[in-house]
Formats: C-alpha cells, structure tokens, sequence
C-alpha cells in the first residue's frame, strides 16, 4: 500500500496524464490528468486501445504507435515518441508518449505505465520562436555570425553581419579578398587570429578595426572557434562580430583624457618640485647668511654680509619671475589663437635680437613653403623661434659662424617645425633626459641660465604639441616641434 | 679658536652665494687649511683625474661636498666618475652630499651609494659644519 501511496505522489506531482496497462483482465486505465489533456471528462470515452487507434491519434502516428504499444505491454520494450492526439475541440494537440523508464529508479509500478507529456508548441513552431529570438538578440546587440567552411572554401554571413558591415542582403562574402574587411593597419591582426585558429585551433576574442562597404572603419568585437569534424580535424571557423565602435570610441577618448590628466599631473608635480628647489636654494642660503651674521662679532665684517642680503633677495626676485613665466604659459593657454604666417613671426623676432644676429654673424635659412602659416598662439610662436634661435647663437660652435635653417612641412597631416643648427651640439647621450628641464645647462656659459627650454616645451605643450631633439657634439642641433 | 686638523676641503657646487658663504664659515671658524671649489661634477673630476696621473696626496682633500643639481655635470654624474677613481688615490676622502632637493628618491639613492657618507639637507648649520670637521679622522 506505501509503495502505492509514493508512486501516487509521485504521478500526481508529475502533474501529465497516463495509463496504467493491465496483462489480466487486458485493459488500460486511463488517469484524470489525460482525460482533461484533451478536454474530455471520463465518462464520455471508452478507455481502450482501439478506440484511441481508431477515433484519437493521428493517423501518421498510428502504425508506429501501434507497434510501440504492443512491444511494450507485452515485452517490456520500453519507448518514447511523439504522437498527435485529437481533442474535443477538434484540433490535435502533440505529446512526448514515454513508458516507465522516465520514472525515478527507486520507484517500482506493479503495472506498466504510459505517460503523454504536453508539447506546448509544435517544433517548426519552436524553431521559429528560437529564430525569432536569435534574431532579436543579433539585431540589439548588433551582433553577426559568420561561418568560414575549409572544405567548400567559402564563408557565410548571416543578415547581421551583413547588415553592420553595410552589405546588401544577397551578398555574397569573399573569402579571397577577406583581408580587405579589415582596416589596414588590422589586417596582419586578423590573419594571425585565423592562421592560428585554422591551424592550432585557437579560439579568439580580439578588439579590431573592420570596413563596411561604404568604406567607413567601425571597431569590431571578433570572436571565432574552430569546427572539427569527427575524426577531430579542423573543418572550419565559426564566430560573431560585434559592432562595438561607440563604446571603443568612448574607451579611446576617455583613455586620451586619462592621458592628458596623467601628463598634466606631472607637469605639476615637476612644477611643484622646481617651485620648492629653485625656492629652497635661495632660503637656505639666506638662512646660511643669518646664522653667520648672528655668529661674527666684528660690526663691520656683520655690515659687509648684510649686504649679501641683497643679492640673494635678487636672485629670489629672478626665480619667482621665472616661475611667474611658467605659470603665465598654463594660464595663458586659453588666449586667443590666430593664424599667423611664420615669416611674420621671424621677422617680428630677427629685428627684435638683430644685433646679435649681426654680431654673432649668424645666417638664417628660412623655408616655410611646406607650411606658411598656422593657427596658435603669436606670442608662443615668436617665444618659441626667439628661444631655439637665440639657443643656436647662444652655444655655436667655436670654429664656425652659426648657420640656422627654419623648415615647416606637413608629415601624415601633422605639422611640424624644424630648427637646426650647426653648433656645438649637446651630448645625447648624457643629457638625453636633462634637455628641456629647468635651470639645467649643458655648456659653462656665463649666461646660460637653462631656462629658454623649459619655457618652450610648456608651451608647446600647454597646446598639445611635442617637441623633440636631436644632436651630435660638433655637429649641431636639430629641435622639431609637432604642433 | 680652534686649530684645524683638516689640511684641504673640497666644495663641489653652481652656487656661488651658497659657496661663499661656505667660505665665510670656514674662514671665520679656521675649520681647514685650504679650500678649493667646482662649479660642477665636470670641472672636479677632470681635476681628480690629473691628480691620479701625478699624485701629490696633499692635493688630494679630506672632505668633499657634493652638489646635487649642476649644469654640465651634476652630482650623481661625478660620483659614478669618482667612485671608479678614488682607490686609486691612495687617501680616505669623505664625501657628503648638500643639496636643497628634499625628494625622498634622491635622499634614497644617496644612502645606498658606498662613497657618500651622509646626505646634507641644505640649509646647513654652522654647528653642523664644525662637528662634520671637528670629526674628521685625521
């Protein structure tokens, strides 16, 4: 009776109709559950075999079904299939038909059993629905797949991919020229990715740059996997593409801002490092000076170093001016841009130092027909030629007059200023690093005060540009700006 | 006043107001002898690479101070010259770095190089000169 009990419950909690098959006397017992599947109540059929072979199941299901029934209340053959049964209403309903091995194991029934599981859906129904939601997902994800068949040499699209790489529906992907969905400078990046998927079976999942057939360059999320047949060899490659430009895009500027907060942050700290040196130097040694005054007792050797005073609150006056200039460059930065001619700018700085261009005999060779004008800032321009010239003069070579060429030329749509000079050169590879930094001097010059550098790469900088040197001693020097 | 046991003593520096105050101190307080000065890491070691061509050791000073930031040569420059030098000298020569950069990295990379026996945050004291003199092995 207990094992009767649980076989109950658990029938019931199986919540689908069945039969129960009796060998003696030879009849089925249809449950509740089944009768209401179909929509009728118990009395109104007779629960037998031939009247539901007859009067219930779909005929295309009745010769199997037939076979099925009989192999299993007689031997036991357990089965599954999918039978059509018509309803009250008068349309057929599909159902998985299962025998007692779908039970739980530790369940044994004294009867053979038969269960109809309800298929909400027929399956073309499925498989639309599936599609639907396939299609669905690809569109909103602006996802494509795409299959690459070794054996055919051929690839496939489906409309996603097509349609994110801006191809007509009946397009037709060409495996030959693959290469050109890629940008350029991506395409070595994609034929190592599938060289080493086809070859080693490597998954990838890259971030790259694709072109739509109207020639515009989206970012691209790539993933594909390998194929094997079943003697596990490679047979192709399937993957989605997904078109994720915008969010590139922003990851890419916001990368950029990242990189000028980085670059602003150590400006400041640099600057704040300079702040506090070239200040303390000039407090220690008035400091120095003090507790020496405070030490001598002579009142006229006190009078003599009283005067000191002054020339330390000289060089003081000249440091925070300095620092003024510096700090004037990132404030200023904002001032307007104009375009000027670089002619204009050297003219306006040649007469402003022409004596000691005269004096220094120093030749000028000026070329700005690769670029004769730009926008920026007059005073940063004239500033920056006053600053690399007066440098060219300032440490030329012993044995030869100064000869300065000026050059402006557009590279891969930059532009640039080049500034060389046949001096006495600065030595790379000791002051490689040193070169722009404040207050550092390379040559003992009386009036070297290393700071015209330092004021000139804060201003290119200040508006986003580079500078950069190169030189050889006894060979010269050559700055070149990247605006 | 006290008699000096240092006979020379080297200043390696671009400043000449911090030097000549230097100067003064040691004049006044008769800390040394003989004083010579560099304006920077170049001109110094030029001069102790002559000295190692011709030594004289009363050419030779006790005591070094080192500068930090200097035009053509600065002090790092010169200790990476010096230190490949001075066993060949064939005198204990103290050197102490002074310089007015408070950066921990700088202060660090002193510390750890043999040579240099202590890092001087300038300003430096009176008192500080003497007993660094006063001090000295003879």
């Amino acid at each position: 009776m207990l094992q009767n009990e649980l076989f109950d419950n658990v029938v019931r909690d199986f919540n689908t109709g069945y039969w129960e098959l009796y060998k003696n006397p030879n009849k089925e017992v249809w449950s509740q559950k089944f009768y209401e599947s179909i929509g009728y109540s118990n009395k109104e059929l007779e629960p037998s075999i031939d009247y539901f072979l007859e009067h219930l199941i779909h005929k295309e299901d009745v010769a199997v079904f037939r076979d099925n029934f009989l192999n299993y209340k007689k031997n036991d053959v357990n089965f599954k299939q999918h039978i059509k049964i018509l309803t009250k209403e008068g349309s057929y309903k599909l159902f998985r038909c299962t025998t007692n091995d779908e039970l739980p194991v530790n369940i044994k029934s004294e009867v053979n059993l038969l269960f109809f599981f309800e298929i909400k859906l027929e399956p073309e129904q499925a498989i639309t629905k599936d599609n639907f939601y396939y299609k669905e997902t690809a569109q909103m994800t602006a996802t494509g797949s795409w299959y690459v068949d070794f054996a055919k040499r051929k690839s496939y699209w489906d409309f996603e991919t097509r349609r994110i790489l801006e191809y007509p529906d009946d397009y037709i992907p060409s495996l030959k020229d693959s290469a050109n969905y890629y940008a350029k400078d991506c395409q070595q990046q994609a034929a190592d990715c599938f060289f080493n998927c086809a070859m080693a079976g490597t998954p990838f999942n890259t971030e790259i740059k694709m072109v739509t057939a109207n020639d515009r360059v989206f970012w691209v999320r790539a993933i594909g996997k390998p194929v094997y047949n079943d003697n596990k060899e490679i047979i192709g490659i399937r993957g989605v593409f997904q078109d994720i430009d915008d969010i590139k895009k922003k990851e890419l500027r916001l990368q950029r801002s990242i990189d000028i907060i980085a670059s602003q942050n150590s400006r400041l700290f640099n600057f704040a490092h300079i702040v506090s040196h070239n200040l303390r130097s000039h407090t220690s040694n008035l400091s120095l000076l003090v507790q020496l005054i405070e030490d001598i007792d002579n009142p006229e050797e006190k009078i003599e170093l009283v005067n000191e005073v002054k020339q330390i609150s000289h060089s003081l006056n000249t440091t925070i001016e300095h620092l003024n200039e510096i700090v004037a460059i990132h404030t200023n930065k904002d001032q307007e841009k104009k375009v000027i001619k670089f002619q204009d700018a050297l003219n306006l700085v040649m007469n402003g130092i022409g004596q000691t261009i005269a004096l220094s005999k120093t030749q000028i060779e000026a070329d700005f027909t690769g670029l004769e004008e730009i926008d920026y800032i007059p005073a940063y321009l004239e500033s920056i030629l006053l600053n690399l010239i007066t440098n060219a003069i300032k440490y030329k070579h012993k044995d030869k007059d100064p000869v300065i060429q000026i050059k402006t030329y557009i590279k891969e749509s930059n532009k640039y200023l080049k500034v060389s000079d046949n001096g006495r050169g600065i030595d790379m590879k000791l002051f490689k690093d040193k070169v722009f930094g404040m207050y550092k001097t390379f040559h003992y010059n009386k009036d070297a005060v290393g700071i015209g550098l330092f004021l000139t790469k804060n201003q290119v900088e200040s508006l986003n540009g580079t500078i950069s040197v190169e030189s050889d001693v006894d060979q010269g020097t050559t700055f070149i700006i990247e605006f | 006043m006290m008699s000096s046991k240092i006979g020379l003593a080297c200043i390696i520096d671009d400043d000449s107001m911090y030097v000549n105050l230097i100067k003064k101190i040691i004049e006044a307080k008769s800390l040394c002898q003989n004083l010579m000065v560099f304006k920077n890491g170049e001109e110094a070691l030029n001069y102790f690479e002559v000295i190692l061509s011709n030594l004289d050791k009363k050419s030779i000073p006790e005591i070094i101070f080192l500068d930090i930031n200097m035009p053509v040569m600065d002090g790092w420059e010169f200790l990476e010259g010096f230190t490949k030098i001075k066993n060949k000298l064939g005198k204990t020569i103290t050197l102490y770095i002074v310089s007015s950069s408070i950066n921990p990295v700088d202060i660090e990379r002193a510390k750890s190089i043999n040579s240099v026996k202590d890092y001087l945050i300038k300003p430096v004291t009176i008192e500080d000169l003497e007993s660094i003199f006063l001090n000295q092995p003879a």
